[in-house]
C-alpha cells in the first residue's frame, strides 16, 4: 500500500528526514515513536505534501507516486493525516468544510456529489463515532475547540474522507482518559483490511487500545528500530537511550529514563 | 459639458490632500458633468439582473433622473413620503432644503459642488414620526455615460421622525462599459430616537468612477447601522462624515472593500462627536487582490463638550497579491473629557497554515483560497438581516452556495 525508500527532507538546507524507509501493507496499522524534534510530524507533512520541503527519494501509495502531487490531490488519492497542531480556521463552517472536502474528493475521482441533506447522515455517524456534540458541526472549523476537542475532530474528519492511508500525528496527546478511549475505538473502528494506518505517538497506552502490527523508532530522520508491539514496552521502560547518539546531544549527561 | 477645471471656483482636489491622496487624478480630470438630459431617465433592460430582488418601495435613476416606470412608488405604506427630489423640491409643504445643508463641517470639494449644481433629481424620503417601517427602501442608481456628459449626478435626501424607523438600500450600478461615473450625495437627518439602516452597494463597471459621499446628523439618542459594500468601479469613492449633534446617539458604520485588477477602492470616513454620550463604531474589512488598492481614512473627531464618547475604530485587510496595497490611516482628535476611544489597524496575508490544512482535506487551492478570504468578509456580510440583499453580495463575492 504505501511504499517509502530513502525519504530526506530538508529545509534550508537543514536536514531532517535523512532517509527513511517504511513499507505499509493494506490493512496493517504501524506506530512510529521517536524522541521530540526526530522528524516524526516532518514525515507526516512529506507524505501530506506541505511545501517548504526540499525533499528526495520515494513514497508511493498503491504503486502512485505521491510526491509530485499537490496536497489536494493527495487527498484525493486517499492520504489523510491528522495533525499534532490542528489549524483553527475562523468563519470557516465546520459542516461546510467537512462537505466542501468530502465533495472535493469525491469530484476528483470522478463520483457524484453529495447534497447537503445526505451529508448530514454521514456527518451524524462520524459525530458518534468521536462522541462529539452536534453544536460542534455549527461552530467554525477548530475555532476555540479544546486541545482534546480538536484531536478528536481530526478522528472526525477521518471517519468523514474514509482515507486509504491515515497517519495520525499524535492524535493521543492532550486527551483526557475518556478521550484517549473515545479517540483509539474510533481509530479501531476504521480499521478495515483496505486501509492502512501509520500511529505516531510517544505513549504506550495508545498502542493497548490500538493494537499495532509494528512498531518504529524514529531517531534523527531515520527509522533505526523495527519491532512488533513489544518494542513499545521496551520503549515505555527504557526510553530512547539505546537508540539516540549521546556525544551528539549530551556529552556528559546520559539519556536514559528520559522519557519517565 | 463641464469638466472639473471649470465647474466651480472650488478648487480641483490636489494629490497633497490627504482625502484624495490615492484616488486616479488623472481619471478625476477626464470626468465631464452636465444638466442631466430628459431622455435620459430610462432604464435599459440588461441592468435589471443586476439589481437585488427586493419587493417594496423603489426609485430608479437613471442618469440622475428618475425613470419613474421602473420605480415602485404606489401603496406606499402610512407615514413614508417617497418621491423624486425634483418633486420634493418644488413642493412648498415639504421642507427638502432644511435636510440638505447640513452643517457638518465636512469639506467641500468640487465634486460635491457639482452635484449640488447638477443633482437636481434623485430620492427624498420622509419617514414620519413614530413610524416603523418594515419593508426597506430601495434606491438604485444607474449611470450611463454618454458623450457629452459621461458622469451623472444625483440626491437622495432622507428625513427620519422623532422615534420613527427604516431600513433604506443603494444600489449603484453603471449601465454601459464606457468610461464616466456616477456622483452621488446622500443627506440623512436622524430625529431624536429614530433608527435606520443604511446599506450601500457599489457595483459600478470597473471602466467607471463611483463618487459617493454620505452626510448624516444624528439627534439625541438616534441610531444610525451604515454598511457599505465598495465592490466595483476602478476608482470607488465612499465618502461618510456622521455629525452626532444630539446626546446619546450612537452610530456604527461598517463596510467591506473587495477590489481586483487595478481597481482602488477609497472609504472615507469621519465621525464627529459634538454631543455627549455619544457612541461611534467604525469596522472596516478590505480584500485586495492583483494590483488593487484599498484605502481606509477613518476620522474620529471628539469635539470640546463632547464629555463621555465612546468610540471605536478598526480596519483590517487581507492582501491576496503581493502587488494589491492596503493604505490605512486614522485621524484622532479628542478635544473632550472622558472619552474612550480606541482604534487598530491590520493588514495580513492568507493563512498559510488554514490554506495547507484545507488542501491536505482535498480542498483545492482556488476553492480554499475563496472559502477563506469569505470567511474574511463573513462579518461584514452575515448579519445583514435582508435575505435578498445577503444573497446579492454573496453572489457578487462568489459565495452563494456558503
Ligand atoms: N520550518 C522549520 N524550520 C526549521 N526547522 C524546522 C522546521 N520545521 C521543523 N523543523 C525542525 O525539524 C525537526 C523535526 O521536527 P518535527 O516536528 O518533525 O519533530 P517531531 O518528531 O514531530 O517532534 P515532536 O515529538 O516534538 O512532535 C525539529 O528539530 C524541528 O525544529
Ligand atoms: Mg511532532
Amino acid at each position: 500500500m504505501l511504499q517509502v525508500d530513502d525519504l530526506t527532507a530538508s529545509i534550508g538546507g537543514t536536514p531532517i528526514l535523512r532517509g527513511l524507509d517504511l513499507d505499509v501493507g493494506a490493512g496493517e496499522v504501524h506506530a512510529i515513536m521517536g524522541p521530540n524534534g526526530s522528524g516524526k510530524s516532518t514525515f507526516a507533512h512529506a507524505l501530506a505534501g506541505r511545501d517548504g520541503y526540499e525533499i528526495g527519494g520515494a513514497a508511493t501509495l498503491n504503486e502512485v507516486d505521491l510526491l509530485d502531487m499537490e496536497p489536494e490531490a493527495r487527498a484525493a488519492a486517499g492520504v489523510f493525516v491528522g495533525f499534532q497542531y490542528p489549524v483553527e480556521i475562523p468563519g470557516v463552517n465546520h459542516m461546510y468544510f467537512l462537505r466542501t472536502a468530502l465533495n472535493s474528493v469525491r469530484r476528483a475521482r470522478g463520483e457524484t456529489e453529495i447534497g447537503a441533506r445526505d451529508f448530514l447522515a454521514v456527518a451524524q455517524e462520524a459525530m458518534d463515532l468521536v462522541e462529539m456534540k452536534q453544536d460542534f458541526l455549527h461552530r467554525a472549523v477548530n475555532s476555540g475547540f479544546s486541545g482534546g476537542e480538536k484531536k478528536r475532530n481530526e478522528i472526525l474528519q477521518m471517519a468523514v474522507m474514509q482515507p486509504r492511508l491515515a497517519v495520525l500525528d499524535e492524535t493521543d496527546s492532550g486527551l483526557d482518559i475518556d478521550a484517549l478511549r473515545i479517540v483509539a475505538s474510533g481509530v479501531n473502528a476504521l480499521r478495515s483490511p483496505e486501509r492502512s494506518m501509520i500511529v505516531i505517538t510517544h505513549y504506550q497506552r495508545l498502542l493497548e487500545y490500538i493494537k499495532p502490527d509494528f512498531v518504529h523508532v524514529l531517531v534523527d530522520g531515520r527509522i533505526v528500530k523495527s519491532g512488533d508491539h513489544t518494542l513499545a514496552l521496551h520503549l515505555e521502560d527504557h526510553g530512547y537511550a539505546d537508540f539516540v547518539n549521546h556525544d551528539l546531544d549530551a556529552p556528559d549527561r546520559p539519556l536514559s529514563g528520559a522519557a519517565t | 459639458m463641464t469638466t472639473v477645471a471649470t465647474a466651480s471656483p472650488i478648487e480641483y482636489p490636489s494629490r497633497h490632500d490627504e482625502r484624495w491622496r490615492y484616488a486616479p487624478h488623472d481619471l478625476l480630470g477626464r470626468l465631464s458633468f452636465g444638466p442631466p438630459s430628459a431622455s435620459t431617465g430610462k432604464l435599459p433592460g440588461p441592468i435589471g439582473a443586476q439589481i437585488p430582488a427586493l419587493h417594496g418601495p423603489l426609485i430608479v435613476i437613471v442618469n440622475g433622473v428618475v425613470d419613474e416606470l421602473c420605480s415602485n412608488l404606489t401603496a406606499l405604506p402610512d407615514g413614508l413620503r417617497l418621491s423624486t427630489l425634483a418633486d420634493a423640491s418644488t413642493d412648498p409643504a415639504v421642507p427638502v432644503a432644511a435636510h440638505f445643508n447640513h452643517d457638518v463641517d465636512a469639506e467641500a470639494d468640487v465634486f460635491m459642488a457639482l452635484n449640488t449644481t447638477f443633482g437636481v433629481d434623485g430620492a427624498f424620503v420622509d419617514v414620519a414620526e413614530g413610524q416603523q417601517l418594515d419593508a426597506p427602501i430601495h434606491i438604485v442608481d444607474v449611470a450611463i455615460p454618454d458623450e457629452t456628459t459621461n458622469t451623472s449626478c444625483s440626491g437622495v435626501v432622507i428625513h427620519l421622525g422623532t422615534g420613527s424607523s427604516a431600513t433604506i438600500i443603494e444600489t449603484r450600478l453603471g449601465g454601459s462599459d464606457a468610461f464616466g461615473g456616477s456622483n452621488t450625495r446622500t443627506t440623512i437627518t436622524l430625529d431624536d430616537h429614530s433608527t435606520l439602516e443604511h446599506i450601500v452597494l457599489q457595483d459600478m463597471p470597473s471602466t467607471q468612477v463611483h463618487l459617493g459621499r454620505v452626510e448624516v446628523i444624528q439627534q439625541a439618542g438616534s441610531t444610525l447601522r451604515a454598511r457599505s459594500f465598495n465592490l466595483g468601479a476602478i476608482y470607488g469613492r465612499l465618502a461618510y462624515d456622521v455629525h452626532l449633534a444630539g446626546a446619546g446617539a450612537q452610530t456604527e458604520l461598517s463596510g467591506l472593500y473587495h477590489g481586483a485588477g487595478e481597481q482602488t477602492l477609497d472609504q472615507q470616513i469621519t465621525v464627529i462627536h459634538t454631543a455627549r454620550d455619544c457612541t461611534s463604531r467604525q469596522s472596516y474589512r478590505g480584500v485586495l487582490d492583483d494590483e488593487s488598492a484599498g484605502v481606509f481614512n477613518g476620522g474620529i473627531d471628539v469635539r470640546p463638550g463632547a464629555d463621555g464618547t465612546d468610540a471605536e475604530q478598526h480596519n483590517d485587510n487581507l492582501l491576496l497579491s503581493n502587488r494589491a496595497e492596503a493604505n490605512t490611516q486614522p485621524r484622532l482628535e479628542i478635544l473632550a473629557d472622558d472619552v474612550a476611544c480606541k482604534h487598530g489597524a491590520t493588514v495580513g496575508q492568507l493563512d498559510a497554515n488554514a490554506m495547507y490544512y484545507l488542501r491536505t482535506r482535498g480542498i483545492p487551492a482556488a476553492d480554499a483560497r475563496r472559502l477563506l478570504v469569505n470567511a474574511f468578509a463573513a462579518q461584514a456580510v452575515d448579519d445583514i438581516g435582508i435575505d435578498a440583499v445577503r444573497t446579492w453580495i454573496r453572489g457578487r463575492l462568489g459565495s452563494a452556495d456558503a
